[in-house]
């Protein structure tokens, strides 16, 4: 299985690829005044709006530093039954894939009162590396949010 | 960009491959294990840190712009499939990605005795996995000129393609590898006539592709194809 790994802080994550659309350089994101704390705005991929999230803010409550390594991965997110909407994340350090068996990945063993998108853990010679469920990243609020008004749409 | 606003600076690496690589003296102790620099993970993690430069000006707005305009190659939600684009002799195929397995150097080829077919030419062994490996210029018909084109190129470099299902692997050589190309349904068209007719049985589609026709190898057919030459 291949995963696309980022950073949050100094610690390594990974996202399922399967569940990737595309990885994006860092665009300029329109501002989404009044969203809530975490959605960097929005970004015009191929004529059509995404919402961008930061995971920086999420993880770590500060914004994702603007480099050349910071980009944003366009997640196919199930945002409701049966129908897929893009989404994108705003990671630091998104420069490396890696191919690991999905059996790999154990539990960490603190999942209680861990933010739900924290998946198993899996280890390599620099640590350990964490899964990110892309699916459970947005609070019920949050994606109520961002997709309502895109549903709504015929 | 010009060179005064390329925010690059070489300032903050540690250019150790000049120092103690191979570059340099050659007395990092590392050396012994990797052999190359290039080899190194502490070279891949210096270059992995070019990436951490700030954003040059412009970025931004220039890649915002690139992706909010629409994709005119095609329409939305039109397949796109993509091939692996090698040479053989004057041909240009295309192997299909989901059957391509690796590229790797030549290596000398171990001819199997008492095996006198043209197609399978005998045995490489990758990375300590013996393959079959079989002349797709005889599978396919076609006839695997020396030729002497690309003059013009400084480099051009002989490969071995390893193909097949999951997990039974099959070796090719092929003049040269260009690398995948991704294309779009309707950028396919029909193969024709004039294409041999071993090789018709196997192109499934042709793409256009550089200027040139790329006949695409239909997977399951060219598998076939070659269990059977095994066989």
């Amino acid at each position: 299985m291949l995963f696309l790994m980022f950073q949050l802080g100094r610690d390594r994550y990974v996202l399922e690829t399967g569940q990737v659309e595309a990885v994006l350089p860092l665009l300029a994101t329109k501002q989404l005044p009044g969203a809530p704390a975490g959605v960097a705005g929005a970004i015009s991929y191929r004529g059509r709006p995404v919402p961008v999230i930061d995971l920086a803010v999420l993880a770590l409550g500060r914004p994702a530093e603007p480099r050349l390594s910071t980009r944003i991965i366009l997640l196919r997110y199930p945002s409701g039954p049966g129908r897929d909407d893009l989404l994108g994340l705003l990671v630091e350090q998104a420069v490396e894939t890696i191919a690991r068996d999905a059996a790999d990945f154990t539990t960490s063993g603190v999942e209680a009162g861990m933010p739900p998108y924290l998946g198993p853990v899996a280890s390599d010679e620099r640590g350990l590396i964490q899964w990110v469920r892309g699916e459970a990243l947005l609070t019920p609020e949050i994606r109520d949010i961002l997709f309502r008004q895109q549903a709504a749409e015929p | 960009m010009s060179a005064d606003t390329d925010p690059m600076t070489t300032d903050d690496i540690a250019e150790c491959w000049r120092e103690i690589g191979v570059s340099g003296d050659r007395s990092c102790p590392e050396l012994d294990e990797h052999l190359h620099c290039r080899n190194c993970p502490t070279h891949a993690q210096i270059a992995r840190k070019l990436l951490d430069r700030p954003l040059p000006p412009g970025y931004r707005d220039e890649w915002t712009r690139h992706f909010a305009r629409p994709d005119e190659k095609g329409p939305e939600g039109e397949e796109v499939d993509s091939v692996l684009i090698f040479r053989i002799g004057e041909e240009w195929l295309g192997l299909p990605t989901g059957i391509c397995r690796e590229i790797a150097e030549p290596r000398p080829v171990h001819s199997l005795p008492h095996r006198r077919s043209e197609a399978v030419r005998g045995i490489v062994n990758v990375r300590g996995e013996l393959l079959i490996c079989v002349s797709l210029p005889a599978l396919l018909g076609i006839g695997a000129a020396a030729a002497t084109r690309g003059a013009e190129r400084i480099a051009i470099f002989p490969r071995l393609v390893v193909t097949g299902e999951e997990t039974r692997h099959v070796a090719f050589e092929v003049d040269e590898v260009h690398g995948l190309h991704a294309y779009r349904a309707h950028e396919r068209g029909a193969v024709p006539a004039t294409v041999g007719r071993a090789a018709a049985s196997v192109v499934e589609t042709m793409i256009p592709w550089n200027g040139r026709a790329v006949g695409c190898l239909d997977a399951k057919r060219l598998l076939d194809l070659i269990d059977r030459s095994i066989a």
